[in-house]
Parts: structure tokens; C-alpha cells; sequence
């Protein structure tokens, strides 16, 4: 394992999900729970003659960022596209309880004192959503992480991060924006339906599947970025990602709240709002809407490099 | 003794009766408007013809292939096709209209399933199945068109073309055709007052057709960096230390795929760090390679000559005239014919991927459903026979040549070197090494003479596999060179005979060579190597110059 400083250097896109988790967090202190060694596999995928893998394609553990304890979740994507099965969708709800454990613990001994260590929870998302050979587990699992982000709200920050090569998509889609804050890099990809089922559904003409630029434009980062479905956009190391994490510890909780997508009435408003501008400006394509947002030279958005992107992006106003 | 005398001009007054038919058709010059194809390639197109119809790897003359399919087949039939690919629907459409009845070609793509069904069914009558030079070549012997349907950029009034950026198979198909008093008849993107250069003179060219769409081109030889693979990796380090350095390799070919893209990105890297610059991977005969950009931009390449173009890389490839075989209009001019007998003659080693090994070495890419062909790889990945000038590497292959003293005594004589990179087991598991390849079975189904073989085994000098690099060149006898390919061939059914003891003994020969011997450190074999990881990095190597289409655009 290459050391903590160099993998701050390497892209986040190129990182596996032990490599991002164990970087995210303070150099030394990420400890892995149900690692590899507890062989805590599927159920499902030997009776379907399938692989399995002994983490079950997610890495969950905790590491620090200056005081305060991290919970981490990191999907990986090269096993069965970083699907959602039962014991996947476990690990995930076992850390956010523990995170919610460890924040009682904290308050009770630092009752004075304990805002500055609270826990955090921090999920590198890379996902196609439900693991289909075990889709009822896959689907609830959805259903419980949904509930445990509401568990932590008024406590815990929960910040979603997306920059791998799977992108964060299905299910796992709808669970991302319903973090607090997501933190994405120009690669990094979030939508619903995937590009070829939207082309199967709805012909070719609609969407062409085949089209990278296309499937950027409409779900990469930048997008995400103008839009504020994604708080920041950040460059593709694993350095950039754990400093805008860090960033965000140092932000009060409220603050970090104002970044939330969905979770109240005017935050359901204003989304509403978007789809009615949506169906009255009759939009072709992201640059429309890029441009709608006052960025003027909206059909260069996506050949700029970051930091030219980040100097004159105009982002969607909010309410 | 008059009325007996034998004509001798019977091709030219037959040419000359075609074309006088087809006079009311012209519009100005050599101009036939789009609307008057059909009638045109009915007019001059007589049954029985062998026709060429401009396929190339890559530009396509779409737009007459689709005419030809909608030809009166009372007047146009039984027309023997002679054409390099076959790539279009419509070019196997013709057969199914009963248009066409015969077929000699080079290379199928996707069309390849249903060529096979095709020729199963009875709907086609397959002549043979060649490489690129062997067809062309056949061009001036026994398989001469009467009418070539071809391709270009432009054409001005006079009927100059301008093949642009993919000039690939056009001087030869129209030579072939032109010079045996065949009709040369060229569909172009556009009619200009005047060309940007001319690539083939109006007077070899017969009618002119601006066609209402660009014809199509596809971007064959992009490989994105993002799905190279860590085996990959591996694989390429093994190659660059165990065969570029270890040879002096100075001039080649890559075949396409992830595989030789890998060896491209780790040019930049890699093969810096081992102190390779300027003594390996000076001259390619080659397409521009969008992963050869890094290699080229670290000044690692001398000269690329080209078979075709690539999209996106015209104002890269424009901007290296240093480097490539650039026209008095700073564009590309490739050339299939020359670019293909400069690979067979001119270069030290040629290296590509394939889809089946079998226990004796010989590989091919045919499945038992399809009719791939062979395109131009065999005639780079062969010994040429007639070649008789020296390189180091070369000589070094001969040298190490287990069987050469046997047929030719002492005397000194080299050898090209045929690398096939292969994985042990290749997606979906398939194996890539097998007891019998399937293309036994296509020939047994499909009703080939003989099974296409994309390499056969006695020009194979180097199998690189994960598990090791195989140097057959310098094997004794077949039973050797079966121990030194199973030694490789990992778990896979022939790799399940391998014998400890014999590769032990073929270590000890240096016949075998795994990553351990070669010095590699396995655990740096990984993605991280690479000068490049995906399209956009390539975009920022090239400084903007390369404009990749939107397929590949990912960001």
C-alpha cells in the first residue's frame, strides 16, 4: 500500500473504494470494520452461481479528521457495478448507527464541549443502485439508509461524495441528494434511470447512449455544479476530496444543512420551481440550460479545465 | 484474312460504349447529379461485372453502395464483388436483392455474422477471404473491376479528388479499375472550384457524383485509456522490457486494442524510467494512434506512416508534419497499399491481440458464427520471405532461431518478430488458448477451403501472457514450442498439460521468461503507469489538438 501523502496525489476516479476510504481521512487513523478478513459475503449470489466478494463491494470504517470521528462507506465499483445487496446495504446502515452511538457517547462525555467532536459520516458513492440478483434486500437497504440520514438530521453531518468511474446511479440516486452536501469532481456522475436503459425506453433520438459528451452534459459534475445538486466541485485527487471534507467539519451544522437539495418545504418548492422553468423554456439540452443560468459562452463549459470552469461558472441563483 | 482479324480493344470500345450511354445523364463536365445515380450505375454496370465498391477501413462510399442496392435487377445482376471490407448493411444487401451473386474481400467487421449466414444460406458464393496487399494485388492480376464506386472529400469539374485526411484504399482501387479500361465513378462530399490537393488527376476519373450526405467515417482505432486494464499493464511492461529493449525494436506496427495502447501510454513513463528514449519505437507504419500522442509529444517518434486517418486527429497529425506524411495542403495522405507493404517489408516487429491460440501456436480472431477476414494483420504479422536488407533486431531474431541452421546452414539471416498479445482467459472467461480454434468450425460450416488463420504458428516468434513471455522463434521442434505455449497459456485447458519440469527447463533456456525473471515488479504493474488515463488527458497532451468525437468524450 502506497503511503498516505502519495495517495492524497492520485485520482479519486482511479482509486478503489479501500484506497479512497482509508485517504479521506487523517493520515494513520482509518480503522476497517467487517474488512475483508470477516468474510461477511452475500447470501444470495452463491445460490446464482455468482462471485462473491469478501467485503461485498463496500469498504465501512472510521478514521478521524482533526477531532472529529469520520464514519465511512465506500462503494466499489468493480464488483457487480458497486450494487446494492443485502450485506451491502447492512454495512451501510451498521456505520451510520454506530456514527449515531458514537455522537451519544461524545455528547455525554464532552457535555460542554462536544460540537467541536461531533462524527461525521462521509459515503464515496459509486453505485448503479440495486444489486438486481438480490433485489428485494437491495431495495430495502435503500429504504433503511434513507431513514438512518433522517435519523442523523439535527446531528450528524452526512456528505455524500461522487467522482468514480460507476458514477452514483439508480436507487443510489435518489440517496445522494438526500445527503446534506455532495462534493463531486467534473467526472464524477449522478442520475436516476442509466443512459441505455433511457435509450431502450426512449429511443435513440432521445438519448443517445453512446454519446459521452451527452451523458455529461446531463449527469456529470459540472451540471451537478451550476445546478447546486452538488455544493462543491472539487479537481480528481483524493487530497482535493479529503480537504473539502475537512472544509466542511470546520462549517457549523447549520451551515452545512443550507447545502441540502431536498428536506423541507422550501427546499421542495424551490425544486418545483426548477421543473416549471424546465417546461416553459422547452430546454434541448444542459448548454440551454447552462446558459439559462447566465453563463454565456455555455456551449465551452464542457472543454474547460477546472480552474477556468470554477472562475466563471454562473450557478443556478438560490431562493 | 480481314474479316479474321482479332480485335484487341475489345475492353477500350466496350468502356467507351458504356460511357456514351451514359452521356444524358451528365450534368456538366463530369457531374451527375445525386438524383441520377441509380439510372447512372444501371447505364454503366453490366451483369457478370466485377465491381469494386469503395469500403475502407474507415471512409465508406456509402451513398453508391445504397444505389447500387436499388438498381433494376432485370439489367444489373450476378455482379462479382471485389472490395476490401465489407462494413455497410447495404453492402451484403446487394446479394440479398440478388444483385450480386460472388464475393472476394479482406475484411468484414460488423457485418461479420451475417456474411456467415449469408454464405450458409447459399445467398452469396464466397471466392476467398484475403489480406489487404493480396487483394489489391489480385486487383492487377485475375481480379481486375470493371467499375470502381469510390470515395473522396471533393472533387472539382474536371474530376480532380481530393481524398483528404483518409485517403486509404482509393489510388489502388482506381488504378486497378482506370488502367484496365474499367469506369471509375466517385461519390464526393462536395464540388469545389478547386481542390486542396490532388490526390487522384480528373482524367482517371470517369463521373462525379456530390452525394447529399458526407460520407461516413468511423473512429476505429480510438482506444480510450480509462478501460485499459492493470493485466494490460503488466502485459505492456513485459513487451517493453522483455522485447522492445531486449531486441532494440526501432520499427513496427501495433495492431489496435487495449493492449498496444497500453504499450503506447507507457512509453512516456515506463519506458523513460528503463532509459528506452531514442533506441526503441522510432518508425511505426501505423494509423494515428490517439494513445501514441504522449509518446509522441516526449519526442520518442520519428516517423509515423499512415493506412488511413483517424477522426480527431487531423489538426494534431497536420501540426507533426515532422512526423507524419503530410500533403502541399498540410493534411494527412494516407495510403493502404504503400503503408501496408511498408509494414510487411520495412518494419522489425509486429505486435496485436488476438481471440484464440491453439496448442501449436496458430491464432485467429473467427468465431464459429462469423466471417471476420483478415484486413492487413497477416501481412505485418508474417516473416517477410523477400527481405533482404539488415536491422540488429532483426538479426538478433535470427541468431536465436532454433530450427534456421537446420534448413540454411551458417549463413546469417534474420527474422521479423510476430508478437501476439494474449490474456489467459479473455471477457466473458472465454479461454484464449484452446485445444482446436473455432475457425475450423466456421470453415466447416460456412464451406471455406481452409480455416482462416489470422497468424499461423510457424511465423509467431513471442506469445505475452500474464503469466509470462514464451520466445517460440527459439524453440527446436513443435513438441518444444507446445511446452513453451502451455507454460504461458495459464489455466486454461492447454495450459492444464503444462509440465513443472519442463518449464523449468524452458526458463533455464530462456525459451520462457516470467515477470519474476524479467525483473518486473509486479506490484507497480498498475493503471498508475500510464502517461494517460482517459480521453481528456490525451486532449491536454496534445495541447488542444486533438478533438476527440463525442462517443469518447467523457467529461
Amino acid at each position: 500500500m502506497r503511503k498516505w501523502e502519495e495517495m492524497q496525489e492520485r485520482s479519486f476516479y482511479e482509486s478503489t473504494a479501500r484506497e479512497r476510504a482509508i485517504n479521506l481521512v487523517d493520515k494513520g487513523t482509518f480503522t476497517e470494520l467487517l474488512a475483508p478478513i470477516d468474510k461477511m459475503t452475500s447470501p444470495h449470489l452463491p445460490i446464482l452461481g455468482e462471485a462473491v466478494s469478501f467485503d461485498d463491494g463496500v469498504v465501512t470504517g472510521v478514521g478521524k479528521i482533526g477531532k472529529r470521528p469520520v464514519f465511512v462507506i465506500s462503494q466499489e465499483g468493480r464488483f457487480i457495478g458497486g450494487a446494492v445487496g443485502e450485506v451491502h446495504g447492512a454495512k451501510m446502515v451498521a456505520t451510520f448507527r454506530l456514527a449515531q452511538q458514537s455522537y451519544e457517547k461524545i455528547k455525554e462525555k464532552y457535555p460542554n464541549d462536544y460540537e467541536s467532536r461531533i462524527p461525521a459520516v462521509v459515503i464515496s458513492f459509486e453505485t448503479g443502485g440495486v444489486r438486481l440478483h438480490e433485489a428485494n434486500a437491495g431495495l430495502l437497504a435503500h429504504a433503511e439508509v434513507m431513514e438512518q440520514i433522517q435519523h442523523c438530521r439535527g446531528k450528524i453531518p452526512v456528505i455524500g461524495l461522487v467522482g468514480s468511474k460507476v458514477g452514483c446511479f439508480g436507487g443510489m440516486g435518489f440517496v445522494v441528494v438526500a445527503t446534506d452536501m455532495v462534493i463531486m469532481s467534473d467526472r464524477g456522475r449522478i442520475g436516476l434511470t442509466g443512459p441505455e436503459v433511457i435509450e431502450e425506453a426512449m429511443g435513440k433520438k432521445e438519448f443517445d447512449a453512446s454519446d459521452k459528451s451527452l451523458i455529461y452534459r446531463i449527469t456529470g459534475g459540472k451540471h451537478k455544479y451550476i445546478m447546486r445538486d452538488a455544493a462543491y466541485l472539487v479537481k480528481d485527487t483524493i487530497g482535493d476530496f479529503h480537504k473539502q471534507v475537512a472544509e466542511a467539519l470546520k462549517m457549523s451544522y447549520d451551515e452545512v444543512q443550507s447545502h441540502r437539495c431536498i428536506g423541507s418545504l422550501k427546499l421542495v418548492e424551490e425544486q418545483l420551481e426548477l421543473v416549471k422553468i424546465a417546461a416553459e423554456n422547452n430546454f434541448k439540452d444542459a448548454t440551454d440550460v447552462w446558459a439559462y443560468f447566465g453563463n454565456k459562452k455555455s456551449d465551452q463549459i464542457q472543454d474547460q479545465f477546472y480552474d477556468e470552469f470554477i472562475r466563471e461558472a454562473k450557478r443556478r441563483p438560490r431562493r | 484474312m480481314e474479316g479474321n482479324r482479332k480485335r484487341w480493344d475489345t475492353l477500350k470500345r466496350d468502356r467507351m460504349e458504356r460511357i456514351r450511354e451514359a452521356i444524358p445523364l451528365v450534368k456538366m463536365g463530369k457531374i451527375v447529379e445525386a438524383s441520377n445515380a441509380v439510372k447512372l450505375l444501371e447505364t454503366v454496370i453490366k451483369p457478370y461485372d466485377k465491381v469494386t465498391i469503395e469500403g475502407d477501413n474507415q471512409k465508406q462510399a456509402d451513398f453508391l453502395a445504397d444505389c447500387l442496392c436499388k438498381v433494376d435487377r432485370e439489367q444489373v445482376h450476378h455482379l462479382h464483388m471485389v472490395q476490401s471490407a465489407i462494413s455497410l448493411p447495404s453492402h451484403l444487401d446487394v446479394f440479398e436483392k440478388k444483385i450480386a451473386s460472388k464475393v472476394d474481400f479482406s475484411y468484414a467487421g460488423s457485418q461479420a455474422t451475417r456474411l456467415a449466414q449469408f454464405v450458409k444460406e447459399g445467398k452469396i458464393e464466397m471466392g476467398a477471404i484475403h489480406t489487404y496487399l493480396e487483394l489489391f494485388g489480385r486487383y492487377f492480376i485475375d481480379l481486375t473491376p470493371r467499375v470502381a464506386l469510390t470515395v473522396a472529400v471533393s472533387a472539382d469539374k474536371e474530376g480532380n479528388l481530393y481524398t483528404g485526411f483518409n485517403t486509404e484504399d482509393t489510388p489502388v482501387v482506381i488504378e486497378a479499375t482506370k488502367f484496365k479500361q474499367g469506369i471509375v465513378i466517385a461519390q464526393v462530399n462536395e464540388i469545389v472550384d478547386k481542390v486542396p490537393r490532388v490526390d487522384i488527376p480528373g482524367d482517371w476519373v470517369d463521373f462525379v457524383i456530390q452525394a447529399p450526405q458526407p460520407f461516413y467515417v468511423e473512429p476505429l482505432f480510438t482506444r480510450d485509456p480509462a478501460n485499459i486494464t492493470d493485466s494490460q499493464v503488466l502485459r505492456a511492461m513485459m513487451v517493453i522490457k522483455g522485447i522492445y529493449a531486449e531486441y532494440g525494436i526501432q520499427s513496427l506496427n501495433h495492431g489496435v486494442g487495449f493492449d498496444t495502447a497500453a504499450i503506447e501510454l507507457l512509453l512516456p513513463t515506463y519506458g523513460e524510467e528503463l532509459g528506452l528514449k531514442g533506441k526503441i519505437c522510432k518508425y511505426f507504419s501505423l494509423n494515428p494512434h490517439p494513445t501514441l500522442i504522449p509518446a509522441i509529444e516526449s519526442g520518442w517518434v520519428e516517423s509515423i506512416h499512415s493506412f488511413g486517418g483517424e477522426s480527431g486527429m487531423a489538426d494534431y497529425v497536420a501540426a507533426r508534419s515532422d512526423v507524419f506524411f503530410i500533403g502541399p495542403d498540410d493534411s494527412l495522405r494516407s495510403n493502404r497499399t504503400y503503408c501496408q507493404a511498408a509494414g510487411h517489408y520495412g518494419i522489425d516487429l509486429f505486435i496485436g491481440g488476438t481471440l484464440q491460440i491453439d496448442k501449436f501456436g496458430n491464432s485467429s480472431t473467427a468465431t464459429a458464427s462469423r466471417i471476420a477476414g483478415f484486413g492487413g494483420a497477416p501481412n505485418m504479422g508474417c516473416d517477410p520471405r523477400g527481405r533482404r536488407h539488415s536491422t540488429e533486431a532483426w538479426l538478433k531474431c535470427g541468431r536465436e532461431d532454433g530450427v534456421q541452421r537446420s534448413l540454411i546452414g551458417d549463413l546469417p539471416r534474420g527474422r521479423r518478430l510476430v508478437v501476439q498479445l494474449q490474456e489467459t482467459f479473455r471477457e466473458k472467461m472465454a479461454p484464449g488458448f484452446v485445444d482446436k480454434l473455432d475457425a475450423w468450425k466456421l470453415a466447416e460450416t460456412a464451406g471455406l477451403a481452409i480455416p482462416p488463420v489470422m497468424i499461423y504458428g510457424d511465423d509467431l516468434t513471442h506469445i505475452v501472457t500474464e503469466e509470462g513471455i514464451a520466445y517460440l522463434h527459439k524453440c527446436s521442434s513443435l513438441e518444444e514450442r507446445m511446452a513453451a505455449i502451455r507454460a504461458v497459456a495459464g489455466f486454461t485447458e492447454v495450459g492444464l498439460e503444462e509440465k513443472p519440469e519442463e518449464t523449468t527447463e524452458l526458463r533455464r533456456k530462456g525459451i520462457v521468461r516470467t515477470p519474476e525473471d524479467l525483473g518486473i515488479d509486479l506490484s507497480r504493474a498498475n493503471r498508475s503507469l500510464l502517461a494517460a488515463k482517459n480521453v481528456r488527458d490525451l486532449v491536454e497532451w496534445s495541447g488542444g489538438l486533438y478533438h476527440p468525437p463525442a462517443k469518447f468524450r467523457s467529461w
